[in-house]
């Protein structure tokens, strides 16, 4: 606190002056401070008047240092020690003129160029201009008070440096031109020169008072070079074996990294984490997405699609629960970031190898019958995946952005699949056998895959005026070979002896080329202040080739089956305009638009390329597609939004073809040429509320869907329960969901709890056998979450979720269903003595449904005790046991359309591993703590 | 406290050119948001050093614009709207800094985690540090002063020009012999720096507003209220940094 101005004469003085310039005269209005010597704190300050007089009254006393500055002279400092006297008279301060050319070097640079702190002389090199690429040494040169020799010996003030360090560190050992001969100047921030004890007097101790001229470089943050790595190696029991490694190496502009991942414990590819270190700067792109339509002024992320059929690396897949996967991941990733110009670039390959064993259970309801079946099956998949990708920003300026990427992916594998299927007739699987088939499948393809995209955005010179342009090309080309055999029993009769037997035996070659050709406009226009218009325009041309030979495999050689051979090309265009109205204005952000668009579907198809006689399908849609979005900023940490949209999705091209496709002897389908697109009305409203300052949050929220025109499949069964399905149009499915969630501190920062409940009510509609099954279906779920955390040694997590669902079918009224699932969990952490850490995680899963007599009870445990070890906690070693009771097992059960279903798949159990983690971050971890928001 | 301002004052109003009219100023603020990882604790050296490399080369730093009406007497500092560009609109959190140098007190209207917190007390002295340096900065001379707030954990570099005979800032900034024309928050973690100082009467513009409605809180309650919220947000594993003005 500055000293407060009491009257005592003792501890009191005054102090005052008169600044003048060199030649006498006052100068009024400077600017005179009192700073405490010790540490420049300002204790007081003043004007001079216009006589140039000023007058400190009262202050204590004490020696100041008193600092005086006036525009267009030298800054004036000086320590001044009180006289006994009541007063001391400074009398006459002298204020040098500053010239042009001093001006322009100590004010017009950014800093000053010098400082001087104790012995320690501070430069700044941005107030020295040196060429783009110089080293330090040529900085050097122009600092005043330093000079380099011809052999670049440099000297300080006459003495010779004889250390150079950076950041405080030695560099090269004693050689002093290492780092002033190889640093770039630009990569420095401070030039510092002081006298350091000698190496003698610091390994003793004792300072013999000999002092060695030291120049310090100090690197400016950005130009911080680092290099990061994390390396797992770990080995169980049942050959289970991890590995993992990443490095990272990056400096201000450039991001180099690599990853290799492999193991056969089920953990799939990288993880956030791992996806993070390794895209760096780009692990989230921005507006990448070229296809604008309503709310285009809102930029996102989009992440998605299925893991094998997209372009892009998916990470965060977590830990497969199904079979026993062997996996295997490899790439590299070099990023350039400068404030106009971001360049991405990587490689990345996985390949997984897949073992299923699985049993199925599917009961269906027919009209006043039903049929269940069985089914065991094995599975054999291979994939693998070579992923490129390019990515080019670069800020043209101020008003122009140009994105530009490239995205390529070569995938090929195999799957092997074999089946035995029992079918019988009634919700049982023990009496009335139908029939059976065995199934062996074996397939084999690969597929190439390009998506290249180009963004420009211009903002215009009138502000929110803006506009945006769109092209992408698309190319997606695939070969598959399909071997089909199967035998199918038919029991009518006898339960022992067949009636009939069908054996199937088929080759099946599919060539398919999609091309896509795609643009879109996007022009924002601001009305008025609260007001803005925003309009889209998309096109897209998109051709499919598609070749399939099908063959009938026989002893005496095989022969085309020309039901199921076909060749067609479908061309479809697509044109969508519209436009919405905006008011945007404090927290509230309402639109409304509408749209056009239309669909033309043209398509040719024949049985192969060589059959003259094409069969043509020429369909046009079209539809209007209204908008509104709703988001607002109630006050007071709540939120509320919501809207209203209608999506249009075409038919499938393959759904549109009036062929029977028999390729499944027990499912065979049927095209209708006369579908019309599905168009789904989605309404939402939600509404969020968290406090930052008592942790309370709270949301809930709920959403509607209605179809118009769904594609369903309606399903004709015969006495041999062969399903046929074609694809019909219906209106009135819907699904209704709501949800809700509160949590708060039990006691601030030590125990949380959250509640939350969710129901979902569905109406599905189905044609069975010529009649309309609605299957109503509504589901229940809560849960509870408590966490306790009394410190950083302990902390446990519990929570329980319970999911009822209810289905009643319409055709089957006495086949009503109720699905129970439940789980339980809880984890602990603890700290023990000597970095050792413990943590164990018990989950129970609780699946039935009584009518089946389905009961499955699943309780896993982990535990795992892990000790951190070498300098910086830079080693973690480990000794994990995975489901102790030996208990896993994928379960899954649903109700929907007119069938119950439950499956169990085997996958891996119990087992125990070893493992070792080096991370040169540190692996610093205190008790596991589950992380809230950043 | 009072007679320490007092004492300013009336040294101040010796000069003849006494500046009765007094300035607007507009700042520019950019939050560099990235940079804030580095203070939480609770994550590892690693979940930061990943922060960093994610998001460090994407984060231009978030900028708005505030003005700052000045006399010798009194200041007021406010938020500007954003301009249009097109885009969805945010709400902007409340925000008014209001200094009586005459008086001594000040002013002050806040939100943190979504309530309005009025804060009126005395106007503590600010502890500077002079420094030497000196740079120029919208035609003006300025001088280094450094001081740091143990609460928010900011070293705070603020350059101040004497040519500019005020005592205020931008924001809570204040307390120098010359006006405040640019802040820097550790080491650039955030900037609020002048970009335009006009000189015009300002009167009309430091008058309070009669709607403010808030709770009221002295300097004590509100340096507790911040205290507790960085220090239970930290150990909650929570970024205490974005429910209040940085």
């Amino acid at each position: 606190m500055i000293s407060v101005a009491h009257a005592q004469t003792s501890g009191r003085f005054t102090l005052k002056g008169v600044t003048v310039d060199t030649s006498g005269v006052p100068l009024p209005e400077s600017t005179v401070m009192l700073l405490a010597p010790k540490d420049s704190t300002l204790v007081n300050f003043a004007r001079t008047a216009k006589d140039g007089t000023f007058e400190f009254k009262n202050v204590k006393r004490m020696p100041y240092l008193i600092k005086i500055t006036y525009v267009g002279y030298l800054p004036y400092q000086q320590e001044i020690k009180p006289k006994d006297d009541d007063v001391t008279d400074l009398g006459k301060i002298k204020m040098t003129f500053m010239d042009q050319v001093l001006y322009d070097v100590v004010i017009k640079a950014f800093r000053a160029p010098l400082s001087i702190r104790g012995d320690t002389i501070e430069y700044d090199p941005k107030a020295f201009k040196v060429q783009p690429g110089a080293s330090v040494e040529d900085l050097i040169r122009r600092l005043p008070g330093l000079q380099v020799d011809q052999d670049g010996t440099i000297k300080a003030q006459g003495e010779t440096v004889k250390r150079v360090t950076v950041d405080g560190k030695r560099f090269f050992g004693d050689d002093t031109k290492a780092a002033t001969k190889n640093l770039p100047a630009e990569a420095i921030s401070k030039v510092q020169v002081f006298n350091e004890k000698t190496e003698q007097s610091r390994i003793t101790g004792v300072d013999d008072g000999k002092h060695e001229k030291t120049l310090n470089l100090q690197l400016k943050d950005s130009h911080k070079k680092g290099g990061f790595g994390k390396a797992t190696l770990a080995a169980g029991t049942d050959k289970r074996l991890e590995g993992k490694v990443n490095y990272n190496r990056f400096n201000e502009k450039n991001q180099f990294s690599i990853i290799g991942l492999g193991n056969n414990t089920n953990q799939g590819g990288m993880s956030w984490d791992d996806y993070q270190d390794f895209k760096g700067s780009q692990s989230f792109n921005w507006g990448d997405d070229g296809d604008f339509g309503f709310g285009g002024g809102v930029r996102y992320i989009s992440f998605g699609g299925d893991d094998e059929e997209s372009l892009t690396i998916q990470a965060g897949r977590g830990a497969q629960n199904r079979g026993f996967n062997k996996n295997w991941a490899g790439g590299a990733n070099y990023n350039f970031d400068t404030k106009k110009t971001k360049f991405n670039t990587s490689y990345y390959y996985n390949q997984t190898t897949q073992d299923l064993d699985a049993t199925s259970r599917q009961t269906n309801f027919l009209t006043n019958s039903a049929f269940t079946k069985l089914d065991t099956n094995n599975r054999l998949n291979f994939n693998e995946n070579h992923r490129g990708s390019l990515r080019y920003e670069k800020t043209i300026d101020s008003l122009n952005t140009l994105i530009v990427l490239s995205n390529m992916r070569i995938g090929s594998g195999t799957a092997d699949y074999l089946s035995h299927q029992e079918f019988y007739r009634g919700v049982q699987d023990t009496t009335q056998l139908s029939n059976t088939s065995d199934q062996r499948n074996y397939s084999d393809f690969n597929s190439f895959a390009l998506g290249n995209t180009a963004i420009f955005r211009h903002k215009f010179k009138k502000k929110g005026r803006n506009f945006a342009v769109s092209l992408a090309y698309n190319v997606n080309n695939s070969n598959g070979t399909i071997n089909q055999r199967s035998t199918n029993r038919f029991v009518r009769t006898s339960q022992a002896e067949p009636d009939s037997i069908l054996n199937i035996n088929q080759e099946n070659f599919t060539k398919s080329l999609r091309n896509q050709f795609k643009g879109s406009l996007l022009f924002i226009e601001p009305i008025s202040k609260k007001f803005v218009l925003e309009s889209f325009y998309n096109y897209s041309l998109k051709s499919d080739d598609v070749d399939r030979d099908v063959y009938d495999v026989r002893e005496g050689g095989r022969t085309m089956n020309n039901n199921l051979s076909r060749y067609y090309n479908n061309r479809s265009t697509f044109n969508r305009v519209g436009t919405s109205l905006r008011y945007s204005h404090n927290g509230l952000n309402i639109s409304a638009g509408a749209g056009a668009q239309q669909i033309h579907l043209d398509g040719k198809f024949a049985v192969d390329q060589n059959d003259p006689t094409r069969t043509r399908i020429d369909r046009k849609f079209f539809n209007f597609v209204p908008s509104v979005s709703l988001n607002f900023d109630l006050k007071r940490n709540r939120y509320l939004y919501g809207g209203y949209s209608v999506g249009v999705s075409e038919p499938n091209i393959r759904d549109l073809q009036p062929i029977v496709d028999n390729s499944n002897p027990l499912y065979i389908r049927v095209g209708n040429p006369n579908l019309v697109p599905t168009v789904n009305h989605s309404v939402n409203l939600g509404y969020n509320y968290f406090n930052p300052g008592s942790f309370v949050q709270m949301f809930f929220g709920a959403y509607y869907n209605y179809y118009d025109n769904q594609v369903i499949y309606s399903q004709f069964v015969d006495e041999n329960l062969v399903t046929t399905t074609m694809a019909t149009n219906i209106s009135g499915g819907n699904n209704l969901s709501a949800y809700a969630n509160y949590g708060f501190p039990i006691v601030k920062t030590k125990s949380n709890f959250n509640i939350n409940a969710s129901y979902n009510l569905g109406r599905n509609l189905t044609n069975i056998n010529g009649e309309l099954n609605e299957t109503k279906s509504n589901g229940y779920n809560w849960g509870a979450r408590l966490d306790y955390t009394p410190g950083d040694n302990f902390t446990i997590y519990t929570n329980a979720n319970w999911n009822i669902t209810d289905t009643k079918y319409s055709i089957s009224s006495g086949q009503n269903q109720k699905i129970i699932n439940s789980n339980y969990g809880a984890e602990m952490n603890f700290k023990m003595p000597k970095d050792i850490y413990f943590n164990s995680r018990f989950s129970y899963s609780s699946y039935v449904n009584d009518r089946f007599g389905f009961n499955q009870k699943m309780p896993i445990l982990n535990v795992s005790v892990y000790k951190t070890m070498l300098k910086s906690k830079k080693g973690e070693i480990r000794l994990s046991a995975f489901d102790l009771f030996n208990k896993n097992r994928g379960i899954s059960q649903s109700a929907y359309q007119n069938f119950v279903s439950q499956e169990q798949v085997r996958t891996l159990a119990r087992y125990f591993m070893l493992s070792f983690t080096y991370n040169m971050r540190g692996v610093g971890h205190t008790v596991k703590r589950k992380g809230y928001g950043y | 406290m009072k007679k320490l301002l007092a004492c300013f004052l009336l040294l101040g109003c010796l000069p003849v050119f006494a500046q009765t009219d007094g300035l607007a100023v507009t700042y520019e603020r950019t939050f560099y948001w990235s940079r804030l990882y580095d203070k939480l604790t609770f994550l590892s050296e690693e979940e930061r050093s990943r922060m960093k490399t994610s998001w460090g080369a994407n984060d231009d730093g978030d900028k708005s614009k505030g003005q700052l009406f000045i006399t010798n007497s009194q200041s007021k500092y406010v938020d500007l709207e954003p301009e249009v560009d097109g885009g969805y609109r945010w709400r902007q959190s409340e925000y008014m800094i209001f200094r009586d140098f005459d008086k001594g007190t000040k002013m002050e209207l806040e939100e943190f985690s979504g309530k309005n917190y009025i804060i009126e007390d005395s106007l503590p002295a600010p502890k500077w540090k002079v420094m030497n340096k000196i740079k120029e900065i919208s035609g003006y001379m300025c001088m280094m002063a450094v001081s740091e707030d143990t609460i928010k954990g900011q070293k705070i570099t603020a350059w101040f020009a004497n040519d500019l005979a005020y005592n205020g800032g931008p924001e809570r900034y204040y307390g120098l012999p010359g006006l405040i024309l640019e802040v820097d928050v550790n080491d650039g973690e955030l900037i609020l720096a002048a970009v335009k100082v006009e000189k015009k009467p300002v009167a009309e513009n430091l008058v309070l507003s009669k709607k403010m409605k808030g709770k009221k809180l002295t300097n004590a309650e509100y340096e507790k209220l911040i205290t507790t919220h960085i220090r239970d947000s930290i150990k909650s594993r929570r970024n205490p940094y974005w429910s209040f003005r940085y």
